[in-house]
């Protein structure tokens, strides 16, 4: 119940993280009742099926589909190739490019395109703000306790 | 040894076209090259590798600027500096920048700067993204990625060539030639290997640290469902293999080995205020 509770408020103040996002399954998929492995599996959505994401917790999306709404495992789903023209960034954010207007830019917002990396002359104004930015391993750990942050000791994954 | 060996034959064999050398010189010409035989076994010392990357940061800097908004600069120090105390180098100058471009975008320069572009910042939901995007740029300075490209770019011996010397950053004809090749490499992009690498073991220096192991995952999942034609992502597309390649390798890595760590949920506010506030 208290899990239940938790999940109800996190899913009102989530942001809508992939809002009326499209997505595909690259494998059978179960959907389950709620983002746990050993929760209830309501369907299985075959390889391929569209489904509507709604909110991601963790390694879990919540999904609705013809098939039924739940929880999927989010690394079994993938959206390039379901995307439908203009992704929407471009006029959410009004990407104004300023071209190859070089090293100061006054205005609004901008690119930084390759040519912009290789036509580039040092900043050391810049350069100098970064440095007087850095902060130290204290404050870096208050910062961690303040978020209730824990370290865990976690080998890498070797390649596959 | 063998080195020598080598030298005494290249000598003998090279006696007759060096018409103009006498033997002395030959001598002196054998002995520089032994030195440089050595000093190219010498690894890149830190202060060198700092350095390097600080011309470069400072390059990338005249590209694009920092973001005016101390508060964002801070908050990103903050948890960039505290994910860099999980890695294996925690003791680097780690120093992390928002840079005002509308571009989403990340990088990282050899000894520990990254940069995050704003725009980038302004996609990411969660404070748990944000350490996964950083920890994957501290991969690329922890296996020093840029440093052994931009040496293959310019055909440099960093080691060999950058031995003895005092890597003075005015006049400096071998850290020019160094940051030139740099400015090739990030418009380049690195090799395919270098970018799953930094996936795979950004993931687990995100983890270490107490996020979210599928913050960097997420990240990926939203530039996936992104349109690649968008001008916004051209740089990033450009040197980086495609989101769903990525996905399909952290899939097969994953697996069920991160399910049990919760995700922090008293960040997210923090993380909120402070996005917030970039206009």
């Amino acid at each position: 119940m208290k899990k239940l509770m938790v999940l109800l408020l996190l899913s009102c103040i989530t942001l809508p993280a992939w809002a009326d996002s499209i997505g595909y399954t690259v494998r059978n998929t179960e959907i389950k009742a709620k983002p746990f492995s050993d929760a209830a599996t309501l369907a299985t959505l075959p390889e391929k099926a569209s489904v509507t994401i709604v909110q991601r917790m963790g390694g879990w999306v919540r999904i609705s589909s013809s098939t039924g709404n739940g929880w999927v495992k989010m690394l079994n789903l993938r959206s390039s190739s379901a995307r439908t023209g203009d992704s929407g960034l471009q006029s959410l954010f009004n990407v104004g490019r300023t071209g190859s207007s070089g090293i100061t830019v006054a205005t609004g917002v901008r690119g930084l395109s390759s040519e912009d990396v290789q036509n580039a002359s040092p900043n050391p104004v810049e350069f100098a703000k970064l440095k007087n930015y850095a902060v130290n391993q204290n404050q870096a750990s208050q910062f961690a306790q303040s978020g209730k942050l824990k370290s865990y000791a976690v080998e890498f994954v070797a390649a596959q | 040894m063998a080195h020598y060996k080598i030298l005494i034959i290249a000598a003998s064999l090279t006696l007759s076209g060096c018409a103009g050398m006498d033997a002395q010189q030959l001598m002196q010409l054998g002995s520089n090259m032994a030195g440089k035989v050595v000093a190219a076994n010498k690894p890149v010392s830190e202060a060198e590798e700092i350095q390097i990357g600080h011309g470069i940061a400072s390059n990338l800097l005249g590209a694009a600027p920092l973001s005016t908004n101390q508060r964002a600069q801070s908050y990103v120090n903050n948890v960039g500096r505290w994910v860099s105390l999980h890695t294996e180098r925690p003791n680097l100058p780690w120093q992390f920048g928002v840079l005002e471009s509308a571009d989403l975008n990340a990088f990282a320069t050899p000894g520990g700067t990254i940069f995050i572009t704003k725009g980038l910042l302004q996609h990411l939901k969660t404070e748990s993204e944000l350490a996964g995007v950083l920890a994957h740029e501290m991969v690329h300075v922890l296996s020093k990625h840029h440093l052994a490209a931009l040496q293959k770019a310019a055909n440099l011996n960093i080691a060999g060539d950058f031995a003895g010397q005092a890597l003075n950053t005015q006049n400096n004809p071998l850290l020019d030639k160094a940051l030139q090749a740099g400015k090739e490499v990030y418009a380049r992009g690195l090799d395919k290997d270098d970018e799953f690498e930094a996936d795979r073991k950004g993931i687990v220096i995100a983890t270490r640290s107490g996020y979210d192991p599928f913050g960097l995952p997420a990240v990926l999942q939203m530039l996936d469902s992104a349109n690649a034609q968008d001008s916004s992502l051209a740089l990033m597309f450009k040197t980086h293999p495609a989101p769903a390649a990525r996905l399909s390798l952290l899939d097969k890595i994953m697996a069920n080995n991160f399910d049990g760590y919760a995700s922090p949920t008293q960040t997210d506010a923090r993380f909120n205020a402070a996005v917030a506030t970039l206009k």
